[in-house]
């Protein structure tokens, strides 16, 4: 059997080749749109999810500002708080300090004739009767003692009845 | 305790001290119940209730204990009176410790007026039943055991669980409507970490001048402790009563008062009764407890929330079990809800409030509060048996209806019990959210809830045909 020319075989299977052509272009563009689709889905995907991500991080965000706004709010709240009542308690402790300070400027020299001393002794002899025996602390005032009780008039104490007397009017000293 | 005021003579003879207690020699014009101060030769101040008085010996009860005390020394004046405390505003925003003395650095608390810590009594006549809601802010409480202004609803615990997160949780949320409302919260044997923690947690409320709070903590005297409760409800009548607010009275733990109690009654020689707690444990308790409700023609309420831990979980011991008689229901925290990693563990059908339905419902809270509450109650109750059936045959063996139970428990579970312990639920997301939980099951099994609520909600038809198995079946 003898070959045909090569021109004849060219063109016998030019349809072919066309066809061949057609369908590998036709694939190739299918290719190609399915991956333009799939990118764009791709990219579509990717914006949506950046999206959400974004949303969830504005919205995580704005809760964690929002507890670190309330956090820092409630904090400095605490600290004007705090300040405040260490203040109140000073006020109140200095005046319980100008109280004695003064008590015992008033009944210094208690043994001495000193007027308040001798009402004051006069008071604790009959609290506990005459024997009582009263004698002037170290710190000023006086200090009477009888069997098993003893009166206590010193400046330390007087204070503290006077203030526990003066009771919410030392508010005063704070209060607007 | 600043306001009280002391008598001229202090008596010097103290012929004992033994544990707590001091007996004084040569007495005379004291009564039982005085409060007295005891100054030590250093110039350091203690104080004592007197406990019995026998001719010229008076029993004195020392609340900050006897150590490092020498009879010799020792000077005892005595106020004449049972103890005071000034009460009015000036607690709110305070903190103390269990004697009521300030912790926060301010000056003592100064009040216009004064009370005894161990109230005045009322005449029941006067009393008004509770009515109206406390909400919470804890949506299993508020949804399934409302609390109710004028009521005293306690928390059984057990060591382990977070009841003292839950009891922070709720004093730091809870609201009375938009009233006037405040909380005093005593806290009882608490650790440091734990006072530290409930002093974080309410800082908010505390510095808006809503909260009044005493710590009594672990290391402090153990008889300040009998103090704690009952200066927290003194200040609450006051701010009460006088005052026109609503007050949460949180008091934890009680089990730690209970035992600071059975302490002294073993120190007093008293005969002991259940597991050495003293016999007359049931009043005492009694005598805290009823301390809360609203009185006629005053304005304001004193709602009582006792937090107490059940030792080895056992509710029969004597503090829960007399806890139980006296308050008016229980919130009980689970182990296993909480083992599940839930919060707060509240077990829904061991839990009940009594006077819910004066708190709850149209003009209360919401019209279909209460139908929601027992269906959610109903249906976990057949979740429970369905759950204790599957144990028994094995989850593939249960009815598509029985296993819908076991998707609603877990849903129950993780999507309207559980909370952020530091986020407050709304009572309206509260119910959606057992909306929500309840349309898990079909419209067969919702047969609490009225039709039309039904309908509005769209519940759904049973999936499939075939009968519901009977779970004891």
């Amino acid at each position: 059997m003898r070959n045909p020319p090569p021109e004849r075989v060219a063109s016998a299977l030019e349809p072919a080749r066309a066809q061949l052509l057609r369908a590998a272009r036709a694939d190739a563009e299918a290719a190609l749109a399915l991956a333009d689709r799939e990118a764009d889905d791709l990219l579509r995907r990717g914006d949506e999810e950046a999206e959400t991500i974004l949303a969830e991080a504005r919205r995580a965000g704005e809760a964690e500002g929002a507890d670190a706004a309330r956090a820092s709010l409630a904090r400095a709240r605490r600290t004007a708080r705090e300040r405040g009542l260490h203040e109140r308690g000073a006020a109140y402790d200095e005046l319980r300090a100008r109280t004695v300070r003064r008590l015992r400027e008033l009944m210094a020299g208690t043994g001495n004739g000193n007027p308040a001393g001798i009402t004051m002794a006069r008071r604790a002899r009959r609290l506990l009767g005459p024997d009582a025996e009263v004698a002037e602390p170290p710190g000023g005032g006086l200090i009477a003692r009888a069997e098993g009780r003893c009166v206590d008039y010193s400046p330390e104490a007087l204070a503290d009845r006077a203030l526990a007397r003066f009771g919410a009017e030392a508010e005063t000293l704070w209060a607007p | 305790m600043s306001a009280t005021v002391w008598g001229d003579i202090e008596f010097t003879a103290v012929r004992e001290l033994r544990g707590p207690l001091a007996v004084v020699d040569g007495v005379s014009g004291v009564g039982w119940d005085e409060f007295a101060r005891i100054t030590l030769p250093s110039g350091e101040r203690r104080h004592g209730l007197v406990l019995e008085v026998d001719r010229d010996l008076v029993l004195v009860q020392i609340l900050e204990d006897t150590w490092g005390m020498d009879p010799d020394g020792l000077r005892v004046a005595f106020a004449g009176e049972p103890l005071h405390i000034p009460v009015g505003s000036g607690w709110l925003g305070r903190v103390c410790n269990g004697r009521g003395d300030p912790i926060d650095g301010g000056p003592p608390v100064f009040g216009r007026a004064r009370a005894p810590v161990g109230g005045t009594p009322l005449n029941p006549l006067h009393r008004q039943p509770p009515s109206e809601p406390v909400l919470t802010g804890v949506g299993a409480v508020d949804a399934l055991t409302t609390l109710v202004r004028g009521q005293k609803l306690p928390v059984f615990s057990a060591a382990g669980l977070p009841h003292l997160e839950l009891a922070a949780q709720i004093a730091a949320q809870s609201t009375a409507g938009g009233e006037a409302f405040s909380v005093v919260f005593a806290g009882m044997g608490l650790t440091h970490p734990e006072a530290a923690f409930v002093r974080d947690a309410l800082d908010e409320r505390s510095a808006a001048g809503e909260l009044v709070l005493l710590l009594n903590t672990a290391d402090d005297p153990v008889i300040e402790r009998l103090l704690t409760p009952r200066i927290a409800l003194t200040v609450a009548e006051d701010l009460a009563f006088t005052g026109g607010r609503h007050v949460l009275v949180v008091m934890t733990d009680m089990t730690s008062y209970a035992e600071a109690l059975r302490e002294v009654s073993a120190e007093r020689g008293e005969i002991p009764a259940r597991r050495a707690y003293p016999g007359y444990l049931y009043s005492d308790l009694a005598s805290l407890y009823e301390r809360c409700g609203r009185i006629r023609g005053r304005p304001g309420s004193v709602t009582v929330l006792p937090v107490l831990t059940m030792p080895a979980y056992d509710i029969t011991h004597p503090v829960p079990d007399l806890t139980g008689y006296i308050t008016e229901g229980q919130i009980v925290l689970s182990r296993r809800t909480h083992a599940l990693g839930v919060h707060p563990p509240v077990d829904a059908l061991s839990s009940l409030s009594r006077l819910m339905r004066r708190g709850a419902g149209p003009g209360r809270t919401r019209a279909d509060h209460l139908p929601v509450a027992a269906q959610l109650l109903a249906s976990l109750a057949r979740a429970r048996q369905v759950r204790e059936l599957a144990d028994l045959v094995g989850e593939d063996a249960l009815s598509q209806a029985d296993r819908g139970y076991l998707a609603f428990d877990e849903a129950f579970l993780r999507d309207f019990v559980d909370q952020p312990r530091d986020r407050m639920r709304r009572l309206e997301d509260t119910l959606e959210r057992a909306w929500r939980v309840l349309l898990t099951l079909p419209r067969s099994q919702l047969t609490m809830l009225p039709d039309e609520l039904l309908d509005a909600r769209g519940a759904r038809e049973d999936p499939a045909a075939g009968g519901v198995r009977e779970a004891g079946g």
